[in-house]
């Protein structure tokens, strides 16, 4: 593991309303790492992501990025601190045009991607600029979603289940863009169901099961625990 | 109407659903045996939530259609469809929250009265249905609590006893929303009896994240994935099936 | 051309150029109140204030030397204040977004609007005080007097550059919310602005520089009108009005919409006035049913989402406070002693404004359905019950029938246009088509226009009780309110009382057990205006007039007030909130125009402070106190039991 840590979440609860979805989930990520939160619906990945970028109200415990304590803060206040989050639903703005989308989230340190890099990654996402931004399919969109982070200098990218729903062959191309964030020292905390699809991309795996985290695996492990990780996941 | 027909509570015939342009359900042709439990699973983003707002019209299909007992009800509203015998329970606990325990079962109790108009009545002529209220609220372990105020229970409670609001209707067709999600395991076990007492003479549809519930009670699964069907049989057939278990885990690059 | 058959050029372009230029100033507005709503989903009823600011504020400017004599300031003309006012305007809005409005935002939308109303009652008041109803003259800058003969007419300078100036304004709008970094802000915003947040943008600003800028173009238009129509306290109260008929008509779904919207129903009010002048007040409210008859989402609308019945009732249902058969016998005795221990005709104004408020809440406060419009049934009952008295020797108790049935009728219809969209646009309908019964009545002939219907003849009930002697009248009043009072008490309570109950607590619910929730409502909401009816038409007998007053804003304003300050929902409530109201309206009758201020800042700190009214507070404190009772005596018993061991 690194020498350096980025975020740490430690016992962790949350509720949506009455209905308790986080009961203590504790992990770490790395500077640097791809980590993943594997599991099954409803085991409550999402209301994580959700819960580090302060937009789950109802939370106790700690979330600490770079040191700091951010679990009682607004969302635009961690969003500025450097955690940038794209969200399951992808929240592609209807009403703006593609290169509004890309440009609206707003810089908040030097180090972000340039423009021709994002374009150079995404280049379906260059040729629609002026589309408007749920004209894209789905495939197109989840591109988007994941490039308008890029720009801001943001370190932490939060990205929930970005293979929903989306054909085999541009499930390749995202994993193949994560791999390149990876190489430009993003830090990236991934929520997945696709576990053949994480497998390849990231330094550790927990999984998660109804609100808590039962099991870590390390890269090298996941070879040779195959039948383990099956049975978590399976039908 | 053919033969076959008659034994399908609920045919889908091409059923598509598109948001933005964006095809949450496409294409699904889906029959419902009568007096069987019916699972719709699948990964995140399936379409399984949004196929169950079509088929109980809280959402209108872009395309296809829907019969219910053999009568086309895809241009008809929810509260038609409900009065027709499909009931739907919510997956958050659809409860009235400032009304008592026993009074919340009544709402559903008093429809097929045809009273519900008789402004000019004493709710007391509502006595007649206590019977029937004390009832329902025992089959879900509520008796105690029949004068408590429902926004006061337990999140577990609140569930029970929306299941036995919907049961007050005795819904031909039942649609459970998932039923379990949110609830501790003591409750998870109250309600997959109760799930299995009540489908003895009716129809189930429910959509499920648990999967041991619903290799446990459901006589027919659909797996859905893209908001088309994936794959369709017993347990055994669709959690061994490789494309399922692709849809799940993810397939190889 | 129909145009050319008898009606001169001169006249047809002069209506066409005014209805232009009220298009231009309905556009502005209902600009500002779209693009309010879209960020805020706050009906910010106080848009006309804020208007009518901005033209005080050009006023003020020109009159510095006088108001303030010795510190040598200039007077500051037209040109000036089109820079200053609107900015002055901005900030005002601002610092009210800052102090009130923001507090709402987490509420049911209802509450957004009723602060609205009592923040626009206060500015308002406070400038009746100040001026009157007598307007200020404001000249047109000299450099835009004059104008030019195009032939087939006359073209004021000032106007030419009122509709170039308001184009370009809605132009450079549109432009900015459409097409800058800005615009997109604001447009993402309005669609999540939970994720805009999280990606570091600071929302709660955003919402309150969007509030302040919407408020300064109501400020510009009002600069830009100062010159053309009088300065006065009053000229936001109808405007705003109509602006929510546009809205309603336009839908707020696109801001181009907004605009055109605007544009074109200044222009047809405009022809309407050369065609049919009687009509031109109304047209823009008989469009507006057109529209919700043939196209309910609105011209540009899109579909909202489901938006349910809001959930404000704050009855305890267990409370004792709550039990009619135990409260009806004490107000029966509470009435029969009354007019020994008050004037008897303020005893009948109390039960006369109790059952009106007892009526509203019944769509209020058991349904959840924020209607601002029950004036119409209230004065329409009014104006009928007096119409058939006077003129038609009908005897009271049929005069007070026909006023009653016409209102339930009324009921029926708009409840039936009202139920067709949701929430807010609920509330600026039922507001929209109150109007138009007031226009009318403002015209018709058997109203008689300000005067009302004077003189009413209270006559002999069942033909031998003479209601003239004032304790005859009382008690006939007395029995009326009780009657009221029972049914409205009845139909809460019966098996139709339920399902309101439960299409208040969820309505998605409702509809999923298999209940028509649309039919419901609007039985509920005919049979509000029955009640509401019942009270307006007592009202005309026992006062003998049927008055404007009656079908104005504010009389549907006075229930909500009453309802509010009583307890929405509660049995009591509306009576309470009845007393108070009418205490103080006599209390502060000599101070006049303050009384509207006083009220208007009465709705604000209910809506802040006591959003449980008074009854539902006590009620509250009520079962907090037998709760913390029963503790102690458990907790005794537990100690008992201890000891025993």
């Amino acid at each position: 593991m690194n020498a350096q840590v980025s975020l740490t979440v430690s016992d962790l609860q949350g509720w949506y309303g009455e209905s308790k979805a986080l009961h203590g989930m504790t992990f770490e990520v790395g500077a640097g790492e791809v980590v993943t939160l594997l599991g099954r619906n409803g085991a409550g990945k999402t209301t994580t992501l959700r819960a580090i970028m302060g937009l789950l109200r109802k939370k106790k415990g700690e979330i600490r990025f770079d040191g700091e304590d951010v679990a009682g803060r607004m969302p635009e206040y961690i969003a500025r601190r450097g955690i940038a989050y794209c969200p399951e639903e992808r929240g592609i703005f209807a009403s703006l045009t593609v290169e509004e989308n890309l440009f609206l989230p707003p810089v908040i340190a030097q180090g972000g991607m340039a423009l021709e890099d994002i374009y150079a990654l995404f280049p379906n996402i260059a040729e629609r600029r002026n589309s408007q931004g749920t004209k894209l399919s789905g495939g197109e969109q989840q591109m988007l979603a994941i490039a308008r982070i890029l720009r801001t200098g943001a370190n932490l990218l939060l990205l929930d289940e970005p293979t929903e729903g989306l054909a085999p062959v541009i499930v390749q191309q995202i994993g193949a863009v994560i791999r390149k964030l990876k190489e430009r020292g993003f830090t990236v905390l991934l929520v997945e169901q696709n576990f053949r699809f994480a497998s390849k991309l990231a330094d550790r795996h927990y999984v998660v099961e109804h609100g808590r985290v039962i099991d870590t695996l390390t890269a090298a492990d996941v070879a040779g625990n195959l039948d383990r990780i099956q049975s978590y996941l399976k039908v | 109407m053919t033969r076959a027909a008659a034994d399908n509570i609920v045919e889908v015939r091409g059923l598509t659903k598109r948001f933005h342009g964006f095809a949450a359900v496409s294409n699904v042709d889906l029959d419902v045996r009568r007096r069987s439990v019916h699972a719709l699973i699948g990964p995140n983003g399936a379409g399984k939530t949004t196929f169950f707002n079509l088929i109980t019209k809280v959402h209108q299909p872009s395309e296809g259609s829907i019969r219910f007992n053999g009568d086309d009800i895809t241009n008809e509203d929810p509260a038609h469809v409900a009065r027709r015998g499909m009931v739907r329970s919510f997956q958050i606990s659809a409860i009235f929250p400032r009304m008592t325990v026993a009074e919340n079962v009544r709402i559903a109790l008093q429809r097929p009265k045809g009273i519900s108009f008789h402004f000019w009545r004493s709710d007391s002529s509502l006595s007649v249905l206590d019977d029937r209220v004390d009832e329902l609220l025992a089959a879900v372990g509520l008796e105690q609590m029949r004068d408590k105020t429902a926004g006061g229970l337990p999140y577990g409670r609140k569930r029970a006893l929306e299941f036995a609001t919907t049961l007050a209707l005795d819904p031909e067709l039942l649609l459970l929303d998932e039923p379990t999600s949110g609830l501790g395991t003591e409750d998870v076990e109250r309600i997959a009896a109760l799930i299995r007492s009540v489908s003895a003479n009716r129809t189930i549809i429910m959509v499920e994240h648990n999967l041991s519930i619903v290799a446990r009670l459901a006589d027919r699964i659909t797996v859905l994935a893209r908001g088309k069907i994936l794959a369709e049989g017993t347990y055994s057939e669709v959690s061994t099936d490789p494309r399922v278990i692709e849809a799940y885990i993810g397939g190889d690059e | 051309m129909m145009a050319f058959l008898g009606i001169s050029p001169q006249l047809l372009f002069g209506q066409l150029l005014i209805g232009l230029i009220n298009g231009v100033f309905y556009a502005m507005m209902s600009l500002g109140v779209a693009i309010i709503f879209g960020m805020l989903r706050i009906g910010n009823f106080v848009h006309g204030a804020q208007y009518m600011l901005g033209a005080f504020g050009a006023w003020y400017l020109l009159h510095l030397p006088d108001l303030f004599p010795g510190l040598g300031l200039p007077s500051l003309g037209y040109w000036w204040a089109l820079a200053l006012v609107p900015v002055a305007v901005g900030l005002i809005g601002a610092f009210m977004e800052r102090v009130f409005i923001r507090r709402v935002y987490e509420l049911e939308h209802a509450y957004g609007l009723l602060l609205t109303v009592g923040l626009t009652m206060v500015i308002e008041g406070l400038f009746n005080v100040g001026y009157g109803a007598a307007g200020q003259r404001y000249d047109i800058p000299a450099t835009l007097k004059g104008g030019v003969n195009l032939g087939f007419m006359f073209l004021p300078y000032y106007r030419l550059w009122v509709i170039a100036a308001g184009l370009f304004v809605c132009a450079l709008t549109w432009y900015i919310v459409e097409r800058t970094k800005l615009g997109a802000y604001l447009r993402a915003a309005t669609e999540n602005p939970n994720l805009v947040r999280a990606f570091g943008i600071n929302v709660p600003r955003m919402l309150m520089l969007t509030y302040a800028f919407g408020v300064g173009l109501a400020g510009l238009a009002g600069v830009m009108a100062a010159p053309i129509y009088q300065v006065s306290p009053q000229m936001g109260q109808s405007i705003i009005i109509t602006i929510f008929a546009v809205v309603v008509i336009g839908g707020m779904g696109s801001i181009s919409g907004a605009i055109f919207t605007g544009l074109m129903l200044g222009m047809i009010e405009g022809l309407t006035k050369v065609f049919w002048p009687q009509a031109s007040t109304t047209v823009i409210f008989v469009i507006m049913v057109l529209v919700l008859i043939l196209r309910p989402a609105g011209l540009f609308g899109k579909e909202t989402a489901s938006v349910h019945a809001a959930n404000i009732s704050m009855a305890r249902p267990n409370s004792f406070l709550e039990n009619g058969r135990l409260w009806l016998p004490i107000l029966s005795g509470v009435g029969v002693v009354l007019p020994f221990l008050v004037y008897p005709v303020f005893g009948m104004k109390i039960m006369c404004f109790a059952l009106f408020a007892c009526a509203y809440n019944l769509i209020f406060g058991y349904v959840g359905l924020l209607a601002f419009g029950h004036a119409a049934f209230f004065g329409s009952s009014a104006y009928i019950a007096a119409f058939t008295a006077a003129s038609w020797g009908f005897p009271p108790e049929f005069a007070v029938l026909s006023g009653m049935t016409v209102a339930t009728v009324m009921g029926a219809v708009f409840g039936w246009l009202a139920i067709r969209r949701q929430g807010l646009y609920f509330a600026m309908i039922t507001l929209a088509l109150a109007q138009l019964v007031y226009f009318y009545a403002l015209q018709a002939p058997w109203t008689h226009g300000e005067d009302g219907i004077q003189s009413v003849p209270r006559g002999y009930l069942f033909g031998f009780i003479d209601l003239e002697d004032t304790m005859n009248m009382y008690y006939f009043v007395l029995a009326v309110f009780l009657i009221g009072f029972a049914a409205i008490y009845r139909i809460g309570r019966s098996p139709f009382g339920q399902i309101l109950k439960s299409i208040r607590e969820n309505e998605l619910r409702a509809i999923s057990l298999g209940y028509s929730t649309d039919r419901f409502k609007l039985l509920a909401f005919t049979l509000s205006a029955m009640f509401a009816g019942l009270a307006g038409a007592t009202k005309a007998i026992v006062f003998q007039i049927a008055s404007l007053a009656d079908l104005y804003f504010t009389t549907s304003a006075d229930a909500l007030l009453m309802t509010l300050i009583g307890g929405v929902g509660t049995l009591l409530g509306p009576i309470v909130g009845a007393i108070v109201v009418v205490a103080m309206q006599k209390e502060f009758a000599t101070l006049g125009a303050w009384v509207v201020v006083v009220q208007g800042a009465a709705f604000v700190l209910c809506v802040l402070f006591l959003r449980k009214g008074v009854v539902g507070t006590f009620e509250d404190w009520l079962a907090t106190r037998s709760e913390s009772k029963r503790n102690a005596a458990g907790y005794t018993a537990d100690l008992a039991a201890k000891g025993a061991e």
